[in-house]
C-alpha cells in the first residue's frame, strides 16, 4: 500500500546549485542530479508557504492545484518536462528540466548586448516558431490553452529544443471558464493579450494562444513587442477597465477591425469603445502589417537569404486574424508554407533552433547572493528555507 | 425517485437542469455571440473531444475495482462502517454543492477523489473523522479544479466537527499525493449532450436532462466511481431516463450506433443500467443515509430563503453561467420537505 514506504526526499536526489527567480508563487531553484541523475540540471519550483492564519485562506492554491494536476497528465518534446512532485515538510516542490534560455533573453541579447545589431538569425526564428506551435497544438489537442503565452515563458535548451513553460495559468477547456481577473490580480500579460479579451470577450478559446503565438513571432523579428500599450489599472472598486492604450497599438498596426472581416465584432461588450478610442480626435492612418514587416526588415538588417521572408509575412498575417474564428489554429499554422522546408520535423532545424546558428547567447544568469540568502540558517521572516536541508525531525507523511 | 428523495430532492434537481442546460455545452437557447462563439466550437468537433474523453478515462483508472463499492465481495463487516461513512460523505459533498452553487460536475469529480483515494489507501476502523476530513479535502480540491473561485477553507461547514485550516490543506496534499497529483477528472455530464443527441436527435422526451442528471447523483451511492467509465454511466442514465423498461435487447440496439468502445463496455452500460432501474423502481439495497436530523433541518432554513421559482431562473441562466460571479454560487433552489 502506499504510505508504508518510507517517503523519498528530495535533498537525497537533487542539490541546489543556484536562485532562479520569484514570484507570487514562490521561488524557482536550479538544482544539479544527484543519484542516478548525475548531469542532468533541474529547476525546482518551491511553493510558497502559504497563510494559514486567514480566514480566506484556500489551502493550496487554485493556480498551483491546476499546474500540478496539468503537469501530471502532459508530456510532450515542447513543453516543459515536469519530472516530478514532492511533497515534504508541508511544502510543494516541482521539479522540471531545466533550460538555459528563454525567449526574452534571446530577444534581450540582440536588441541591448549584441552591437552592432544583429537579427535573430531568419532559420531561428522559423525553428523558435515551429517548436512553439508544435507545442501548441499538443497543448490544445490535449484540450489545454495556456492562455498566458510570452517570450519569458517560453524556454530554450543549449541544445536548441523549445518548450513551453509556466502552466500556471493553464486551463483545461470545456470546463467552466475562468475569467481574465481572479481576485484582484490581473493574470494575463497584456501585450499578448488576444482583441476579443479586450473587447469585453469571456470565453477563452485556444485561438488566444495562436494571437499571443503572432505576437512573439513578431518580437522575434522586431526585437520588441508589436503591440506594447499601457495597461489600465483596475479603479478603487474593481472596475475591470477598458484597455484602451493596448487596442490603439493593435489598431495602429492593423487598423481597425471590420465586420466583414469579423462578423460577430459587434457583439463582444466593448465593442463600442472601438468608436471612442480616440475621443473627438481623427484616428491615425493604420501602418498595415506589411509596412510593418517592411520596416523592421529594414531597421534590423535582415539579410536577404536568411529573412523571414514573404512566407513569415503570410504566416504573421494569419496569426494576426482579428477574428477568432478564421485565425489560424496550431494545427493549420504547422501546414503553412512557411515551414515547408520542416518537412514534418525532419527537416533542419525543426528539432533544435541553434542548428547552423553562429551566435553564442549568454546562459541564464543564476543568482547565488539571492540563493545564500535563503540558504538554511539565513533565514527570512516568514518563509522557513530550511527545508531544503536534510531535517532534523522527519515529519511524517500524511497523519 | 421515491425515497431517495431525502437526500438529492427531484426540484433540487429542477435548478440544475438549467445549470447543466445552460453550462457552455447546454447553451441551445443562447442568444448572445458568446454563446454563438462557443456553440459552433462544440458542434464542430463533438465527436473528436469525446473520443478524447474516452481516452482519458482509461489513464485514470476509470473500470478498476476497488473495496468501497457496495457491489463489492469483499465487503467485510469492517467495511461495513466505511460504507455507511461513504454515503454521509456524498450526503454532505452534494448538499455543501447546493450552499455554495457548485456545478454537479465538480460533486461528482470531488467523489470520484473520494473513491480513488480509498482504493489506494486504508482507513483505519472507525475513524469517521477521517472520512470527514477526506470529504472537505476532495471537495477543496474539485472547486479549485472545477470552479471558478474556490471558496476559503474555513468556509466548509460540518456538523459535529470542524477543521482547521490546516488540517484540511494537509488532507489535501496527501489526497493529491496519493491519486499521483492526477486530478483531471471526466464525469458523466461532460457525455449528456453527445448520448442525448445519438439517442434521440431532435425528439427530446421532456425533462430528460434533468432526469439523467438525477439518476447519475443518485448512483454514487450505489457504486464504485472507479468501478464504471463516466462515459458507460452517462449512456445508462439517458437510455433510463428515456425509458427504463428496455429489454437488453432493444439496449443492444440503442449502444449499436455508438462506436466508442468496445462489448465489454457495453456490459458495463448495461449494468449501469439494472442499476439505475432499479433506483427508479425504489428496490434500491442501500439504506437511508444516516443524516442528522439537525443538519438537514438547518438546511432547509438557509434554502428556503433563495426559493424561486425556477423558470425566471432558466430565463436569466445564460447570462448567469456566464458571468459567473460569486453570487452565482447562490444558486436559487427549492427542497422539497423530507419524506
Amino acid at each position: 500500500m502506499a504510505g508504508h514506504t518510507p517517503p523519498k526526499r528530495l535533498q537525497n536526489y537533487y542539490q541546489i546549485t543556484g536562485f532562479i527567480s520569484s514570484g507570487t508563487y514562490g521561488r524557482v531553484y536550479r538544482a544539479k542530479g544527484i543519484k542516478g541523475n548525475e548531469g542532468r540540471t533541474f529547476a525546482i519550483k518551491k511553493f510558497k508557504p502559504d497563510k494559514e492564519g486567514e480566514p480566506t485562506y484556500t489551502g493550496i492554491s487554485q493556480s498551483a492545484t491546476r499546474e500540478m494536476a496539468l503537469c501530471a497528465e502532459l508530456s510532450h518534446t515542447n513543453v516543459i518536462q515536469h519530472v516530478e512532485t514532492y511533497l515534504q515538510d508541508k511544502t510543494i516542490y516541482m521539479v522540471f528540466g531545466y533550460a538555459e534560455h528563454d525567449l526574452l533573453q534571446i530577444v534581450h541579447h540582440h536588441s541591448q548586448l549584441a552591437q552592432p545589431r544583429k537579427p535573430v538569425p531568419g532559420a531561428t526564428v522559423r525553428s523558435i516558431l515551429y517548436q512553439l506551435l508544435k507545442g501548441c497544438d499538443y497543448l490544445h489537442k490535449s484540450w489545454v490553452m495556456h492562455r498566458d503565452l510570452k517570450p519569458a515563458n517560453i524556454m530554450v535548451t543549449s541544445a536548441g529544443q523549445v518548450m513551453i513553460g509556466d502552466l500556471g495559468l493553464a486551463r483545461v477547456f470545456r470546463e467552466p471558464l475562468v475569467p481574465l481577473y481572479t481576485g484582484d490580480k490581473v493574470v494575463v500579460t497584456i501585450w499578448y493579450r488576444a482583441p476579443e479579451l479586450i473587447l469585453g470577450g469571456r470565453h477563452y478559446t485556444p485561438a488566444v494562444d495562436l494571437w499571443a503565438v503572432g505576437c512573439i513571432f513578431a518580437e522575434l523579428v522586431s526585437l520588441r513587442p508589436i503591440f506594447k500599450g499601457e495597461e489600465a489599472k483596475m479603479d478603487s472598486k474593481k472596475n475591470v477597465p477598458f484597455q484602451k492604450s493596448q487596442m490603439q497599438k493593435i489598431v495602429e498596426v492593423l487598423g481597425f477591425p471590420g465586420e466583414g472581416q469579423w462578423p460577430l465584432l459587434k457583439s463582444y461588450p466593448e465593442h463600442k469603445e472601438l468608436g471612442t478610442l480616440y475621443g473627438a480626435a481623427r484616428p491615425p492612418r493604420p501602418m498595415g502589417l506589411r509596412t510593418w514587416w517592411a520596416n523592421q526588415m529594414k531597421i534590423n538588417n535582415y539579410p536577404g537569404n536568411d529573412s523571414p521572408g514573404d512566407q513569415g509575412l503570410s504566416l504573421l498575417e494569419q496569426l494576426l486574424d482579428y477574428n477568432p474564428e478564421t485565425r489560424l489554429t496550431a494545427e493549420q499554422a504547422l501546414k503553412h508554407k512557411f515551414f515547408d522546408v520542416m518537412r514534418d520535423g525532419e527537416g533542419p532545424g525543426a528539432r533544435d533552433c541553434f542548428e547552423g546558428c553562429s551566435i553564442e547567447y549568454p546562459k541564464r544568469k543564476i543568482s547565488q547572493e539571492e540563493y545564500s540568502q535563503s540558504l538554511p540558517g539565513t533565514k527570512r521572516s516568514g518563509l522557513p528555507d530550511d527545508s531544503l536541508r536534510p531535517p532534523s525531525k522527519r515529519l511524517r507523511d500524511g497523519f | 425517485m421515491g425515497d431517495s428523495g431525502t437526500l438529492f430532492s427531484p426540484s433540487a434537481l429542477l435548478c440544475n437542469e438549467d445549470e447543466v442546460f445552460l453550462s457552455e455545452e447546454y447553451s441551445g437557447e443562447a442568444k448572445t455571440c458568446m454563446d454563438l462563439e462557443y456553440l459552433c466550437f462544440v458542434s464542430e468537433n463533438e465527436d473528436e473531444y469525446i473520443k478524447s474523453l474516452v481516452q482519458r478515462e482509461s489513464a485514470i483508472d476509470f473500470g478498476s475495482k476497488s473495496c468501497v463499492s457496495s457491489s463489492c465481495d469483499c465487503s467485510s463487516t469492517s467495511q461495513s462502517w466505511l460504507k455507511g461513512a461513504r454515503l454521509d460523505a456524498i450526503e454532505w459533498i452534494f448538499n455543501t454543492r447546493e450552499i455554495f452553487g457548485f456545478q454537479f460536475h465538480t460533486a461528482y469529480v470531488c467523489v470520484t477523489y473520494f473513491d480513488r483515494f480509498l482504493s489506494k489507501r486504508y482507513i483505519d476502523d472507525e475513524k469517521v473523522w477521517t472520512i470527514r476530513l477526506l470529504s472537505v479535502a476532495c471537495l477543496s480540491l474539485a472547486a479549485k479544479m472545477e470552479e471558478c473561485k474556490a471558496p476559503a477553507l474555513s468556509e466548509y461547514r460540518m456538523e459535529e466537527i470542524n477543521f482547521k485550516s490546516k488540517m484540511i490543506k494537509k488532507m489535501e496534499l496527501l489526497v493529491m499525493k496519493t491519486l499521483d497529483w492526477k486530478l483531471g477528472s471526466i464525469t458523466p455530464f461532460a457525455y449528456l449532450h453527445y448520448f442525448i443527441n445519438k439517442f434521440c436527435g431532435e425528439s427530446r422526451p421532456k425533462g430528460l436532462v434533468s432526469r439523467a442528471v438525477e439518476l447519475i447523483v443518485a448512483i454514487t451511492r450505489e457504486i464504485n466511481l472507479m468501478d464504471h467509465r463516466p462515459s458507460a454511466i452517462a449512456a445508462a442514465a439517458v437510455l433510463v431516463a428515456i425509458d427504463d423498461q428496455f429489454t437488453k435487447k432493444e439496449l443492444e440496439l440503442k449502444m449499436s450506433v455508438i462506436s466508442l468502445w468496445g462489448s465489454l463496455e457495453n456490459e458495463h452500460v448495461f449494468s449501469c443500467y439494472n442499476i439505475m432501474q432499479n433506483i427508479e423502481m425504489g428496490k434500491v439495497k442501500t439504506p437511508k443515509s444516516v443524516v442528522s436530523p439537525k443538519l438537514l433541518s438547518s438546511m432547509h432554513s438557509s434554502s428556503i430563503d433563495v426559493i424561486e421559482n425556477s423558470s425566471s431562473t432558466i430565463s436569466a441562466g445564460t447570462k448567469r453561467r456566464l458571468t459567473f460571479t460569486n453570487s452565482d454560487r447562490t444558486c436559487p433552489v427549492k427542497r422539497s420537505h423530507r419524506a
